[in-house]
């Protein structure tokens, strides 16, 4: 494995799950959970004649950034597409757990600063959802995750780390929009629905998932910063997302609620003019919406690098700030 | 009425089957107003059981949303996910000087093959949708309100996750009603996986793990009790909206909802992988937790 330096300068998009989990957090200060040392592969793969990963597709651990305890959750898109099965599932949701113990214990000890030393979770998703070989286990899992979220709410930060090849979808994508902050790379992708599925659902006429081009301006980092569903674009590289998570935990928690697109009545009230405007505008594709917004000429910023999208791009604006 | 045919497609007659003679109120939780014309696909309101209000939350599979052309046959599109977390969000609203004894049951009628796939839902983030009921629907749970997932026809992967899901309990009309509860069908699987149909048939006789079906979801600890007729409904969901306000009075809210059902699908012996994972977690976090603490 490459070392913490090296890794920094590493593309996020080549980065698999473990270097991603050791990279995102401060120099030599991961330590892994149930890694594959501990073997605990899903017992239900076998069965199946399919191959076994001891981290079962997912590396679940410890780590700092400045004072902070982070609980890291990073998915390995190479096992099996990321997908969740059980004991990917119970990783996942026990991370979340523990984050919360944490936070209770933090308040106990330090009960005059414990906002310096407020717990957060990490979940660099690469996952198309339900793992299909142990599907009814892992749908289960997905509805602790957000049980889990639930809990969290209002007391530790929850941040979605999105630069992966697979991206984030199924009920992992709705999972993902469930959190608190979005961060994202121009090559991370995030929606429900697949396009490999939208085609075999609607016809190549709705959606063809072999034009890359479109696939990446519907669902990907660039179209997601512009709709305010993510809430940074960050270059690919490890050192990108970092730094960004590093700026995040410098800001206090009640301006980390102010970053959520969904979980309460007046979101849910906000996404709805966002539906009407679906329908009243008719867009037949994401660079419709870029120009309504106000991008003058759409097309010209897909081929565009991070820094000056990010200097040019016009975003949806939100009244709740 | 002709209950052999099952209730797939039937939500609307389920609620009348529910809910008191003449006291289902759509759009309508007290005086909160729901906007009548978004999402067709929902039916949402408020209805009596044997005089209690409860509100419904219901897939009404005969209607088409006429702007999202996705939306048919029970699918919850952008539209129907939103008014079905407006419904949730008011009733919290509604109750929200109740101490938590009196919080209102919600009654959720699922029979949804999907959530809405399309360009414009991907645009527009249809994920996000199905995410917001969810997460409203789990603070309701954690507010108090007793929350019962009714099965009476599909409860389909994502769309069983956002209707469903995050119920206190989920009960479900036997199988022979034609009751579906499945992320995939088999052929799918065989399709994606590249396992041999006649390979996953023959496992899927007595492996719960991926196997389509409300029996095996039952032994997953994905549903609560099986109602084996149509005229129990009423009674069951009475009984069930009981028992969850008796456990959330006594503080047992682990025992319910998604964390209740990991606990029930290791004592039913579906899914024991899960416990011990987590054990070793908490194991491997106690050793080293001091050093991450006090940084």
């Amino acid at each position: 494995m490459l070392s913490w330096d090296e890794l920094q300068k590493a593309k996020f998009t080549e980065a698999n799950a473990r270097e991603r989990a050791f990279g995102l957090v401060d120099k030599g200060t991961f330590t892994e959970f149930v890694s594959p040392r501990d073997r605990m592969p899903s017992p239900h793969l076998p069965v199946l004649g399919e191959a076994i990963g001891y981290d079962d597709g997912v590396v679940t651990g410890i780590g700092l950034i400045g004072k902070r305890p982070v609980f890291v959750v990073s998915q390995e898109g190479r096992f099996i597409g990321g997908a969740v099965g059980e004991v990917h599932g119970a990783k996942m949701v026990q991370a979340i757990k523990l984050a919360l113990k944490a936070y209770e214990d933090v308040k106990v000890k330090y009960p005059d600063s414990y906002e310096e030393r407020l717990p957060a979770v990490v979940i660099s998703f690469e996952t198309g959802g339900v793992r299909l070989h142990e599907s009814n286990a892992g749908l289960l899992a997905h509805a602790e995750v957000m049980d889990q979220f639930q809990d969290a709410r209002g007391k530790i930060p929850i941040i979605a780390v999105i630069g992966s090849k697979i991206g984030c979808f199924g009920g992992m994508g709705f999972v993902g929009a469930a959190t608190d902050v979005i961060i994202m790379s121009e090559q991370g992708r995030l929606g429900l629905t697949g396009p490999e599925v939208i085609e075999q659902e609607m016809g190549k006429d709705e959606f063809d998932a072999s034009n890359k081009a479109l696939v990446f301006r519907t669902t990907g980092g660039k179209h997601k910063y512009i709709m305010q569903d993510a809430n940074f674009l960050v270059e690919d590289s490890v050192a990108g997302f970092y730094q960004q998570l590093q700026e995040v935990m410098k800001l206090p928690f009640a301006e980390i609620e102010k970053f959520r697109r969904i979980g309460s009545k007046k979101l849910v009230e906000e996404q709805l003019e966002l539906v009407k405007l679906a329908v009243g505008l008719g867009a037949k594709d994401s660079m419709d919406v870029w120009k309504y917004y106000g991008n003058e000429d759409p097309a010209k910023l897909v081929d565009m690098g991070p820094d000056e999208f990010l200097k040019v791009a016009k975003r949806r604006e939100r009244k709740l700030g | 009425m002709d209950y052999e045919q099952g209730m797939i497609g039937r939500g609307r007659d389920a609620l009348e089957m529910i809910f008191d003679a003449d006291s289902i109120k759509e759009n309508l939780i007290d005086d909160i107003q729901i906007e009548a014309e978004i999402g067709p696909g929902a039916v949402v309101g408020t209805g009596l059981l044997d005089g209690e209000k409860a509100t419904f939350i219901a897939n009404d599979a005969q209607a088409i949303n006429p702007r999202f052309n996705v939306v048919y046959f029970g699918v919850i599109g952008m539209e129907e996910a939103y008014k079905m977390a407006l419904a949730v969000y008011s009733t919290i609203e509604a109750d929200k000087d109740k101490p938590l004894e009196q919080k209102r049951p919600l009654v959720l009628i699922v029979d949804t093959p999907g959530n809405g796939p399309g360009k414009t839902e991907e645009i527009f983030g249809m994920n996000k949708a199905t995410g917001s009921y969810q997460l409203a629907l789990a603070e309701a749970r954690k507010l108090g309100h007793p929350i019962i997932a009714m099965v009476i026809g599909r409860a389909i992967s994502g769309a069983f996750l956002c209707h469903g899901l995050q119920a206190d309990q989920i009960l479900a009309l036997d199988k022979t009603f034609g009751t579906m509860i499945h992320v995939m069908p088999l052929t799918s699987i065989s399709r994606i996986t590249k396992i041999d149909i006649e390979r996953l048939e023959e496992l899927s006789k007595d492996n719960p793990v991926f196997a389509a079906g409300v029996d095996f979801f039952h032994r997953l600890g994905g549903v609560e009790e099986i109602v084996k007729k149509v005229e129990d409904m009423k009674a069951t969901i009475k009984k069930h909206i009981a028992e969850v306000r008796e456990a959330k009075k006594a503080g047992q809210q682990e025992k319910l909802g998604p964390w209740g059902r990991g606990a029930l699908g290791d004592e039913r012996g579906g899914r024991v992988a899960r416990k011990k994972v987590m054990e070793k977690m908490t194991e491997e976090y106690n050793a080293v937790a001091d050093k991450y603490l006090n940084a």
